[in-house]
């Protein structure tokens, strides 16, 4: 459903070319629980901003579901994050002037929901991160792991066949790390196919496949490996 | 979708700032709505129409100083003179000049008595020869009989039979039908009839402030003065040339006088209405400034907006908002801030007005020109927000994960 080949990202400043991305050859498969490692300045996160259609790669092959992206205009890269791709942010990256309600409420605007089938998901959603009984508080209210959980469910709105997260427990202490983990690892076995990028090695143990970023070259972590590194 | 619940939520959590452009905007378009008015106000009472010809007139002051002179003989001299100069139509000898602010006036009644009611009108007096000098339009009855005409000592209290009136002075004397003035009586101190002969269509009076200038009224009469003006019509496209030679022609003519203020019409309409026109000037130099300001304010604004919900912008892109759709974020939230201005604009817009009217007499404002500064200001803070919006719209979506 994911599937990168020869894909490269080349950032162009002045006369400074720089390789964030070579070559990567990657598939990811319905369900699959990816996790991204690597060093900081690999290319994880261009490696994520590409996957979710954020950015541009400079060559190679993108295919989304089948349909080759690096063509699309603006306007469909947007129609098709908004409807295929949920994101997780490190810093939560929710809008601090609007409560949980109209923070979940948003994608579900840009998807042209109406204002019951909006009100049912939103319910839902905060009913299933546990924080339903919250949904009129600011995102400042609450704690980062429920702000976390507030983009989880805001994310899942919309029901995108990925979740892609980016260093989701970055900003949270281990025991709000582990729910959010928890609750990740509950949404993938419900379906979704989820690719995270961590620093944390524990927790990239916890995903079903693995793939360190150096350099900007992506290698697949076999499973016996992450054993020994566990 | 809109977003607008979104937005007057997120807006409702940043009231300051959107009160201060707000108030911004309420305070232009009253200082707009009032001073186009006033601007629009002085433009027509100078668009108004004196009901002369102005192009090709000139009049000049013939300042008698040597003691015993013969006025009665020596006028119609000077205007036999100019009558019959090449180049020159018409000529007459008058005691003012439209819009000159000098000049004289009559208490007008329909019934003799002491205690009647009576209007005022501007009162020219002049000869026969007036109506074309001036080329003034008759509308109904006729001009003067060279008979008609009293030639007598400035101080002579002696009134001739008959009067022609303005259109606008018919009108004040019979409000139901002007033509009814025509052929009817009014008095002039208390008990002095005199029978209106001519309506002519218009004729301004020397005051333009006068809000009844074009009431006016011509009584065949020369009245003779030490200081006595000739008012000249050339030849289309001559008067200029002829001023010069008028004015050196009678100063020839009787070395017992000076001829001074050689003046064209149309620059006694421009020095009447210098006022007029450095006040709308002014008013106009404000409202351009005050609008500038607003929309230099509403760009500010929204461009500090922008900067701090960079990543916010982000966000949205990420979770799906085309540009289109930041763009119309921004103008939707701008169109809010612009229409809570308007509201308390139109009201204060209302409330100055009421105050310019009840202490400077002003004609209240009309409703269409709040609805037509409500628009103009609208589109204004559309047009100011237009730039940042777009800017916004620009932002990548990989600012949400660039920046932490």
């Amino acid at each position: 459903m994911l599937s990168m080949n020869n894909l490269c990202k080349v950032f162009q400043s002045a006369d400074i070319q720089t390789h964030a991305l070579r070559e990567v050859n990657l598939s990811v498969n319905e369900g699959d629980f990816l996790s991204v490692t690597g060093p900081s300045g690999s290319g994880k996160t261009t490696f994520l901003n590409i996957a979710g259609l954020l950015e541009n790669h400079s060559s190679g092959e993108f295919l989304l579901d089948g349909e080759n992206v690096g063509a699309l205009k603006d306007s469909a890269r947007s129609r098709l994050r908004n409807q295929k791709i949920g994101f997780i942010f490190q810093g939560f990256n929710l809008i601090p002037d609007l409560n949980l309600y109209d923070n979940v409420d948003v994608p579900l605007r840009y998807r042209g929901f109406n204002a019951r089938e909006r009100k049912q998901r939103i319910h839902s959603q905060l009913e299933r991160v546990g924080l339903a009984s919250r949904m009129k508080h600011l995102p400042a209210q609450l704690s980062g792991g429920q702000q976390q959980r507030v983009a989880i469910a805001r994310a899942l709105a919309t029901d995108p066949r990925f979740l892609l997260a980016d260093e989701p427990t970055g900003n949270l202490d281990s025991e709000m790390a582990q729910g959010v983990m928890s609750l990740l690892e509950e949404i993938n076995q419900q379906g979704t196919t989820i690719i995270m990028v961590t620093h944390d090695t524990e927790l990239a143990q916890r995903a079903s496949r693995s793939i360190q970023i150096k350099d900007g070259r992506v290698s697949e972590v076999p499973p016996l490996m992450k054993r020994v590194i566990a | 979708m809109l977003e607008l619940g979104l937005i007057v939520r997120a807006l409702l959590r940043h009231k300051m700032a959107a009160l201060i452009i707000a108030l911004q905007i309420a305070l232009t378009l009253t200082v707009l709505v009032n001073a186009v008015f006033m601007i629009q106000d002085r433009q027509a009472s100078m668009a108004r129409d004196t009901g002369v010809n102005e192009t090709d007139t000139f009049y000049l002051t013939s300042r008698v100083f040597a003691p015993g002179y013969d006025y009665q003989s020596e006028i119609p001299k000077d205007l036999d003179l100019l009558r019959h100069t090449p180049g020159i139509i018409d000529a007459v000898y008058i005691n003012s000049v439209p819009l000159s602010g000098y000049g004289g006036y009559q208490r007008l009644q329909l019934q003799p008595g002491k205690d009647q009611s009576s209007i005022i009108a501007g009162d020219y007096l002049s000869d026969d020869h007036l109506l074309n000098t001036l080329e003034l339009e008759l509308i109904a009855g006729e001009n003067f009989q060279p008979e008609d005409v009293l030639i007598q000592d400035s101080n002579s209290a002696q009134l001739p039979a008959k009067i022609i009136v303005s259109r606008a002075m018919a009108a004040q004397l019979y409000p139901d039908n002007w033509q009814r003035a025509l052929g009817s009586t009014v008095y002039v101190d208390e008990n002095v009839p005199l029978k209106i002969t001519g309506i002519v269509k218009t004729l301004q009076g020397a005051w333009h402030f006068w809000d009844q200038v074009e009431a006016t009224i011509i009584t065949p009469v020369i009245s003779l003065t030490d200081a006595g003006i000739y008012l000249i019509r050339t030849e289309p496209g001559r008067r200029d040339e002829l001023m010069p030679e008028v004015e050196a022609l009678l100063a020839h003519s009787n070395k017992n006088r000076i001829i001074r203020s050689v003046t064209t019409l149309q620059d006694t309409r421009d020095e009447s209405y210098r006022e007029h026109n450095a006040t709308n000037k002014i008013l106009l130099l404000v409202v351009v400034t005050l609008v500038l300001v607003t929309a230099f304010g509403i760009v500010g604004l929204a461009t500090f907006g922008i900067n701090r919900r960079t990543r916010q912008i982000g966000t949205r892109r990420a979770l799906g908002a085309t540009k289109g759709q930041i763009m119309r974020y921004f103008m939707v939230e701008n169109s809010l801030i612009t229409l809570a201005g308007i509201a308390l604009g139109a009201i204060g817009a209302v409330a100055l007005n009421i105050y310019l009217v009840e202490t400077f007499a002003m004609t209240p404002v009309t409703p269409d020109l709040i609805v037509y500064g409500a628009i103009a200001v609208f589109v204004l803070g559309q047009l100011a927000v237009l730039y940042p919006a777009r800017k916004a719209a620009l932002i990548s979506p990989a600012t949400a994960t660039r920046m932490v």
